[in-house]
């Protein structure tokens, strides 16, 4: 008996669908809640090379739904962490770390060298990016994303009439309009729900068993177990805003803009926390996040309660705000600046991630 | 003349605290986005899509009465 016999032996699928997925190329984009149940089933059904992107590393709260780490893996880099998972598992399948989140400079030549792409990504900005790579590049791409207890699920760029994520969102939101899982919350049957829906699409594209779910979006309802489904077709209008071509990709801006909120370096916001006392740097993180920092004229707010008690900031002038990639950061400064017009208040670009973020510099030792 | 059921999701329901709305006859899709924002002003703020009897619009659509509108903002997390 063969490891895959179990999925040979059904009618539609026999050795001809599991060669196919045995030569498939699949590229998965974020090991997180979504990328790792897409891992995981993808591997154990037998495709052959999986490319697993992701540049965070693991944090105490991802554990909940990010189902190939364990308490030892904390503060591990994500791609390779879930790689060496699968490849004790699975040593045939070939893995290939892409330590880095995808952008305009390395897209195009990551998603390139895959047949398949699935979308396991946690913002709009990445989301839009990897639409556009796909478009550009004629590469079918499986897009996951959740929200809260719901979940949806597409496929694009297949078919006789493909559509893509701009069918559907023709106009990027703002990324203050929706949260994060950091700042939503989510159970973690969620993403392994939504996640599992994404590989079963993935495996029938590739094998060719059964009918993908093309030129519609599933929506899934966690708390009342119920599946919606809508139609899509091509919206000449949305496209307008697609990359003609390479270099316009590259050259185009996927940071979603957060409002008016002032931004900042992290060196220019260090100088000014040096040169006066007047200033305060926040860190807006959730309790628990990894990792910790703690610096001279550093505090902790998280960002819940920075809503609830904007007292804690009132003493200071300058009010410096950083999470782990400037998004929430962004957000709390927007929602500090209309309860404070007055104050100067910045959210640090990049937050913790940044390079040049003092975790990232000799100066500071991170504790792991 | 037939009003509308309005399913909504993600973090429309979410504000609304509801999942489903009713609401009263309008001649096509525009005006039953201005009859929403209307009634609930703290939409206004979100982006997102509408389906009529479970087909994406894309451009303004003509409404007969009794049609199954959805309103689909789009989700991030992963």
């Amino acid at each position: 008996m063969s490891r895959f016999s179990r999925q040979t032996i059904l009618p539609g699928f026999g050795n001809e669908g599991q060669e196919k997925l045995a030569k498939a190329r699949v590229l998965v984009i974020g090991a997180g809640g979504l990328g790792c149940p897409i891992l995981l089933h993808l591997a154990a059904a037998g495709v052959g090379s999986l490319g697993i992107a992701d540049g965070d590393n693991i944090s105490e709260s991802n554990l909940n739904r990010q189902t190939l780490f364990g308490v030892k893996d904390i503060g591990k880099p994500k791609a390779g962490t879930a790689a060496d998972k699968l490849k004790e598992t699975y040593p045939d399948i070939n893995f290939e770390v892409i330590s880095e989140f995808l952008n305009t400079h390395n897209a195009l030549e990551i998603i390139e060298g895959y047949d398949l792409v699935l979308d396991g990504s946690d913002n709009f900005g990445t989301r839009y990016l990897i639409n556009d790579a796909c478009v550009l590049l004629h590469k079918p791409l499986i897009m996951g994303a959740i929200y809260q207890y719901e979940g949806q699920v597409a496929v694009f760029n297949t078919g006789s009439d493909p559509i893509n994520y701009r069918d559907i969102y023709p106009n990027p939101p703002g990324e203050q309009e929706i949260p994060n899982c950091a700042e939503a919350g989510v159970l973690g049957v969620l993403p392994g729900m939504i996640g599992i829906l994404q590989a079963t699409e993935a495996i029938k594209l590739l094998s060719g068993v059964g009918e993908v779910l093309q030129n519609k979006i599933l929506l899934y309802n966690l708390r009342t177990t119920s599946f919606f489904e809508l139609e899509v077709t091509p919206n000449p209008s949305s496209r307008k805003d697609l990359p003609l071509d390479r270099e316009a990709f590259r050259k185009k801006d996927y940071s979603i803009q957060c409002g008016a909120v002032e931004t900042i370096s992290w060196g220019k916001a260090l100088d000014w926390l040096n040169q006066t006392e007047n200033a305060l740097i926040i860190d807006v993180r959730a309790p628990g996040e990894w990792p910790e920092m703690q610096f001279p004229g550093m505090v902790q707010i998280p960002k819940p309660d920075l809503e609830k008690y904007p007292e804690k900031v009132s003493s200071v002038e300058h009010l410096f705000l950083f999470c782990k990639s400037g998004i929430r950061s962004a957000q709390a400064a927007a929602f500090l600046k209309k309860t404070f017009p007055e104050k100067r208040i910045f959210s640090i670009e990049g937050g913790i991630l940044d390079p040049s973020s003092p975790l990232n510099s000799a100066t500071y030792g991170a504790k792991a | 003349m037939g009003g509308f059921t309005v399913k909504t999701f993600g973090i429309l329901a979410q504000k609304l605290n509801q999942q489903e709305l009713e609401l009263p006859f309008c001649t096509d899709t525009e005006e039953l986005k201005q009859k929403i924002f209307q009634l609930y002003p703290n939409l206004e703020d979100f982006k997102f899509s509408l389906a009529v009897d479970k087909k994406l619009v894309q451009e303004p659509q003509p409404l007969t009465g009794n049609e199954e509108i959805a309103l689909l903002p789009p989700f991030s997390g992963g």
